[in-house]
C-alpha cells in the first residue's frame, strides 16, 4: 500500500427505496464540512427532478469528501452513489466494484427487503466490507433489534454494534463516519504500475463531452495521456482529470486507489461504457477489469408523437437522452395507426417509465407509448432464428416452427400474510415456484421462474397493491424457453390498430382480449356511429364490445345572451377532441394506450 | 335605421335585457342566477340599483341607439311588485329612444299573475307574455320542484287573454325524469290547443350544482335516455309544424310573425344591453357582463351616489375577428334557417369555405350540415349533434 492510500476510503451506500440512502448521503456530506448545510439542496446526490420526486436514484453521482477523524488524521472519502432499482443491477455491480466497502442501510421499521438483499449479494461478490446501519430509529414503529436479527439471519454478517441512526434527525452520523474509517479497508494498487482504471459511470456534458467516473486500480492517469478503452478498443486523449467536491475540480493526476473523473472529448456515453477498463495506449495493462457486460435492453415499446407533437422534437429528445444512457436504444419505426415514431429498448419497465416521464416532463413532449414487449426468439421452419420485439413484425404462423420467450428468476420478499395472494398472482402469471423460505418469523422470500412477458405488464403494480407496498421484487434473465404465445390484435370499427397488438400466452389471450375490449369501451367516447371493438387471434375474434352511437350532443338553453358560457363549453369539447387520436374513422383518447396496460385490482 | 332628428347620425337598434333574479323557490334543475326568499325591501333596493345602472348606460348609448326590444327575464319577474316593473319601463322610456313597434316581453310563472298585475303590465306597454308552464302533468311538475300546478297555469293563461295579451309564449320542458313520450305529446297538444303565438320547448339539462345533479350522481334520479330525448324533440317539432307553427330556432316555434325579436338578436350578433345582476351584453363587438353578488348589486345605489360603469361591470372582452367568426356560426346556426353565406362574406370579408374549408367539408359529408339556396344550416340529425359540429368551429 502506498502511504497516501491509507487515508482514502472508497465506499457506497446500499439501501432499499425509501430506506434513507440519499438522506444519509446528505448527512455524511454535511458532517464532513465540505458543504455547508445552507448550501445543500435536500438529498444532494439525487439531482434529477424525477429522482427527487420518486425518491430513487437513477444516475450515479460521486463525491469526494474530507473527514477529520477522531484519531486526528484527515481522510478522503469517495462516496459513490448507486442506483436503487431492479433494472440497474449491472450499473450497481460496477459501482460496487469501485469500492472497498458498503454501508448497508436497513430501515428499522421495515427490515431487509429483496432489493437490499440483491445488492448486498452483489457487494459480497465484490468482496466488499459491509457496514450495516439501522436507520429511522426515531420513528415510533422502529424495531432495531429485529432489524439487526434479520441482517444476521438473512445476510449472515455480524450486525451487533451496528450504528443506530436517524439520517433525517442527524442522530448517530458521527458513529457512521468513524466506522467508515475504522472498518472499511483502504485501497491498494501500485501507483507506479500500468494504468488500469474502471469506468463505473459516465454522463454527457455539453461543454466537455462525456465525463467518465472512474476508479483507478493501478498506475495513474493525467491530462494529455493517450488512453485506450479496452472493450470498445477506442482511443482518446485525456483533456482533463479531476474530482467532484462537490463541483468538478481539476487535479493534476488520479493515481491508484483514487476515484475521480476523466474527460477525453468522447461524443456519447455509449462509447465509454460502464464496466470498461481505461489503460494507457502506449503501455497497456494485460488484463482488463473483470465483469464487463454490454447491457442489453430487455423491454421494448413504441414511442410516437401525440396530437400535434412534431416527430423531430421527439427524435431530438430521444437523442439527447441516449447520449447519456447507454442502456437506452431507439430506432425509427412506422405504425399504420400511429404514423412515424420510434421503437425503444429499455433495461426494464421502470427504466421505460422513467424515460417516458422525462420525455413528457423535461422535454414537455406529447407522446404515445405502445404496449411494452419483450424479445421473442422465433424459430422458423428452416431452423433459422429471428429476434422479434415488435408484435407487428411477427412472421406469419405458417413459417414459424415455434416461439421462445425469455424467462427470469424472480425473487420476492414480503410479509407472510400476503404469501397466499402473491402466490396466486405468480401462478396466474405462469410462475413456477422454485422454493420458499421464511427469513424471519414474519417475512418470507419466494423464488419463482416466470416469463418476463408476465413481469412487464403489471406484475410490479399488482405486487405493490396486494402487499400494501411491503412486497419487493428483484429479477434476472435466465434463459429462453419454448412457449405457446400468440399475437393478439385489436380492431376498432373492423380496422386493425397495430399499436394495440401484443404477444401473449395462449392461455391468457382470452382474458387479455376481453380486458382490453372492456377498457377501450370505457375510454372511447360515443361516436356518430356504433364502434365495434374486437380482439382477435388471426382471423378468430375472441372478444367483442360495442361503443354505442350517441344520439344527442346539443345545448338547448340560452342563458340570457351569455354567449361566453356557450363558447367555454364548446372550447372544452374541442380541447377534449385534441387529445384524441384518429384511427380510421374512430377517435381514441391518448390515455387508452396506458389504460389498457394498467393493473386493475378488481379483475 | 331610425332618425329622431335630421342632424343626428342614424341610430342602431338595441335589445334591452333586464334581469330580475327573484323566485318563489329554486327549481330542482335550475342553475340560473336567481334567489328565493328575498324580502321586499331588498327587492326595492335591487330595482333602485337597476335604475342607476340604466342611467349609466343612458349616458353612453342613448344617442347612438334606439330600443326595439325589451326582455324582462329572471328568475320570476312577475313575482316582483308590478309597480316596480312599471317604474322600470318608465325609466327606459325616459332614458332611451324606444321604437313605436317595440317588443316588450316579461317572463312569468303561473300562480304569480293577477288581473291587477296583468293590467299594470299592459299599461306599462308590455305586449308579450312568456309563461313558464313546463308541463301539464302535476307529478312531473312536482319532480321538477315547480311552485305551481297545471290548474294554476290554465287559470293564469285565460286571465292573460282576458286582459288583452295577444302575444303569449308557453314555456315547456321535455325529457323530464319519469316523462314518457305520451305525457310529453299530451302536454304539447294541450298547449297547442290554447293557440299561443309562441311555444318554447327545452330539453331538460343536468347542470352542476343543482339538486338534480347531485341526485343523479347518487343514482336517485334517472335522466331520460338520449334516444327518448331525441324522439320527444323530433315528435314535438313535427306536431308543432303540423299545427301551423314555424320551427325557427332549435328550441322555439311561433306562429307567422311571432318569432321572439329579442332572442333572435342573440343568434344574429345584434347589439344587446343587459342590465341587472350577472346580465350579459354585446355592444359594438364587445362582450361584457355584470357581477353576480346580489347584496353587492343592491347596495350600489347606497354606497355610491354616482355609480359608473365599473360599479356594475365585472368582465369585458373585445372579440377578436376569429372569435366573432366562430360566434357568428355557433349563434347563427341555432336558427333553423341557418346563416346567410353572402352575409358572412360581407361581414368578414372572406368566404366561409376559405375559413373553414376542411371542417366544413367533413360535416357536409357526414350529413350534419347542409348548404341550400345560399344558406348553411343543420340537418335534422345535425341539430341533435350540433355541439359536435360547433366545437370544430370555435
Amino acid at each position: 500500500m502506498n502511504s497516501y492510500q491509507q487515508y482514502i476510503r472508497n465506499f457506497c451506500i446500499i439501501a432499499h427505496i425509501d430506506h434513507g440512502k440519499s438522506t444519509l448521503a446528505d448527512r455524511i456530506i454535511e458532517n464532513t464540512g465540505l458543504v455547508s448545510h445552507r448550501e445543500m439542496k435536500e438529498q444532494f446526490l439525487d439531482n434529477m427532478e424525477l429522482e427527487r420526486e420518486r425518491g430513487i436514484t437513477i444516475k450515479l453521482q460521486t463525491t469526494r469528501l474530507v473527514y477529520k477523524a477522531k484519531n486526528g488524521h484527515e481522510y478522503i472519502f469517495n462516496l459513490i452513489d448507486t442506483p436503487g432499482h431492479v433494472d440497474f443491477t449491472y450499473e450497481v455491480s460496477r459501482s460496487l466494484a469501485a469500492c472497498e466497502g458498503a454501508i448497508l442501510i436497513v430501515d428499522a421499521t421495515q427490515g431487509v427487503e429483496a432489493q437490499t438483499l440483491a445488492n448486498v449479494y452483489l457487494a459480497l461478490d465484490e468482496d466488499l466490507e459491509i457496514l450495516p446501519v439501522i436507520n429511522k430509529i426515531d420513528l415510533a414503529s422502529a424495531r432495531p433489534e429485529e432489524a439487526i436479527l434479520e441482517i444476521e439471519d438473512i445476510i449472515g454478517i455480524d450486525a451487533h454494534g451496528a450504528p443506530l441512526i436517524s439520517a433525517k434527525e442527524g442522530i448517530g452520523i458521527e458513529e457512521v463516519l468513524e466506522a467508515i474509517v475504522e472498518r472499511i479497508p483502504a485501497p491498494t494498487g501500485d501507483a507506479g504500475g500500468k494504468l488500469k482504471a474502471l469506468i463505473f459511470d459516465s454522463y454527457y456534458d455539453n461543454y466537455r463531452g462525456v465525463v467518465i467516473y472512474t476508479r483507478v486500480f493501478n498506475g495513474k492517469i493525467k491530462k494529455g495521456d493517450m488512453i485506450r478503452l479496452m472493450n470498445t478498443k477506442k482511443k482518446y486523449e485525456v483533456t482533463e482529470v479531476g474530482v467532484y467536491s462537490p463541483g468538478p475540480m481539476p487535479v493534476s493526476e488520479l493515481s491508484a486507489g483514487n476515484v475521480g473523473y476523466v474527460c477525453a472529448s468522447i461524443k456519447q456515453v455509449a462509447d465509454a461504457r460502464v464496466g470498461d477498463t481505461i489503460t494507457l495506449d502506449s503501455d497497456p495493462t494485460e488484463e482488463a477489469m473483470p465483469g464487463y457486460k454490454k447491457v442489453q435492453p430487455m423491454v421494448f415499446c413504441g414511442i410516437y408523437p401525440a396530437g400535434n407533437e412534431k416527430y423531430e422534437n421527439v427524435k431530438d429528445a430521444l437523442e439527447k437522452l441516449q447520449v447519456n444512457d447507454a442502456a437506452f436504444l431507439f430506432e425509427p419505426e412506422t405504425s399504420t395507426a400511429l404514423g412515424f415514431g420510434f421503437r425503444c429498448g429499455f433495461l426494464g419497465l421502470l427504466h421505460m417509465e422513467i424515460i417516458v416521464e422525462r420525455l413528457e416532463r423535461e422535454f414537455d413532449l406529447g407522446i404515445i407509448t405502445t404496449s411494452p414487449s419483450v424479445i421473442y426468439k422465433v424459430v422458423m421452419n428452416d431452423g433459422s432464428e429471428e429476434m422479434i420485439q415488435n408484435p407487428s413484425n411477427l412472421p406469419s404462423l405458417i413459417e414459424i416452427d415455434h416461439i421462445q420467450e425469455p424467462i427470469v428468476k424472480a425473487d420476492i420478499m414480503l410479509p407472510k400474510e400476503y404469501v397466499g395472494s402473491i402466490m396466486e398472482i405468480c401462478q396466474d402469471r405462469r410462475g413456477k415456484l422454485l422454493h420458499m423460505e421464511y427469513i424471519t418469523e414474519t417475512r418470507v422470500s419466494l423464488h419463482y421462474e416466470m416469463p418476463l412477458n408476465e413481469v412487464i405488464y403489471d406484475f410490479f403494480d399488482a405486487l405493490k397493491s396486494k402487499t400494501r407496498g411491503y412486497g419487493s421484487l428483484d429479477y434476472e434473465f435466465i434463459r429462453y424457453e419454448k412457449s405457446n404465445v400468440v399475437k393478439l390484435d385489436i380492431l376498432l370499427n373492423k380496422e386493425l390498430v397495430d399499436a394495440f397488438s401484443m404477444i401473449v400466452h395462449e392461455s391468457k389471450a382470452y382474458y387479455r382480449g376481453r380486458f382490453v375490449c372492456e377498457k377501450l369501451k370505457e375510454i372511447i367516447p360515443p361516436h356518430q356511429f356504433e364502434v365495434p371493438i374486437q380482439a382477435s387471434i388471426g382471423q378468430k375474434v375472441i372478444a367483442r364490445e360495442t361503443v354505442k352511437a350517441y344520439r344527442k350532443d346539443v345545448l338547448a338553453k340560452c342563458y340570457g345572451g351569455d354567449i361566453s358560457r356557450k363558447r367555454k363549453l364548446l372550447e372544452k369539447q374541442k380541447e377534449g377532441k385534441k387529445r384524441m387520436r384518429q384511427f380510421g374513422s374512430v377517435e381514441v383518447p391518448q390515455e387508452a394506450f396506458t389504460a389498457v396496460l394498467k393493473y386493475d385490482e378488481n379483475k | 335605421m331610425m332618425r329622431t332628428n335630421k342632424n343626428d347620425a342614424p341610430r342602431k337598434a338595441l335589445g334591452l335585457y333586464l334581469h330580475i333574479p327573484f323566485c318563489i323557490r329554486k327549481c330542482n334543475y335550475c342553475d340560473f342566477l336567481s334567489f328565493s326568499g328575498i324580502p321586499q325591501d331588498e327587492q326595492k333596493a335591487y330595482f333602485r340599483s337597476l335604475l342607476h345602472e340604466m342611467k349609466v348606460y343612458h349616458e353612453i348609448y342613448s344617442n347612438k341607439y334606439y330600443v326595439d326590444s325589451i326582455f324582462i327575464g329572471g328568475g320570476t319577474p312577475s313575482l316582483a311588485d308590478e309597480g316596480l316593473i312599471r317604474e322600470l319601463l318608465t325609466a327606459v322610456r325616459d332614458d332611451f329612444t324606444v321604437a313605436p313597434d317595440v317588443e316588450i316581453s316579461i317572463e312569468t310563472n303561473p300562480k304569480t299573475l293577477t288581473k291587477n298585475k296583468l293590467n299594470t303590465y299592459m299599461e306599462a306597454g308590455i305586449n308579450r307574455l312568456s309563461i313558464g308552464a313546463q308541463s301539464f302533468d302535476d307529478e312531473l311538475l312536482s319532480t321538477l320542484g315547480r311552485a305551481h300546478s297545471t290548474a294554476d297555469f290554465f287559470m293564469n293563461y285565460s286571465l292573460a287573454r282576458e286582459c288583452g295579451f295577444r302575444n303569449i309564449n308557453i314555456d315547456l320542458m321535455f325529457a323530464i325524469p319519469g316523462q314518457t313520450m305520451k305525457t310529453w305529446i299530451d302536454t304539447l297538444e294541450k298547449a297547442i290547443g290554447l293557440e299561443p303565438e309562441h311555444i318554447s320547448f327545452y330539453s331538460l339539462q343536468l347542470e352542476e350544482g343543482t339538486p338534480f345533479f347531485s341526485m343523479s350522481e347518487e343514482g336517485s334520479l334517472k335522466m331520460v335516455e338520449d334516444e327518448l330525448d331525441r324522439d320527444m324533440y323530433h315528435g314535438g317539432v313535427k306536431l308543432l309544424k303540423n299545427t301551423g307553427y314555424q320551427h325557427y330556432e332549435i328550441s322555439n316555434a311561433a306562429k307567422e310573425g311571432y318569432s321572439c325579436r329579442h332572442n333572435l338578436k342573440y343568434w344574429s350578433m345584434e347589439d344587446y344591453l343587459g342590465l341587472g345582476l350577472g346580465a350579459h351584453s354585446f355592444m359594438d363587438g364587445i362582450r361584457f357582463s355584470n357581477g353576480t353578488d346580489l347584496k353587492g348589486y343592491g347596495n350600489i345605489g347606497h354606497v355610491d351616489a354616482f355609480p359608473t360603469r365599473d360599479s356594475f361591470m365585472q368582465w369585458e372582452h373585445r372579440n377578436t375577428e376569429e372569435e366573432s367568426i366562430s360566434e357568428y356560426l355557433f349563434t347563427g346556426l341555432r336558427k333553423i334557417r341557418g346563416i346567410d353565406l353572402a352575409d358572412f362574406s360581407k361581414r368578414f370579408g372572406a368566404d366561409l369555405e376559405s375559413v373553414y374549408g376542411e371542417t366544413l367539408d367533413k360535416h357536409l359529408r357526414s350529413g350534419l350540415i347542409q348548404i341550400e339556396s345560399g344558406r348553411l344550416r343543420f340537418t335534422k340529425k345535425g341539430i341533435d349533434l350540433s355541439n359536435t359540429v360547433l366545437a370544430d368551429f370555435v
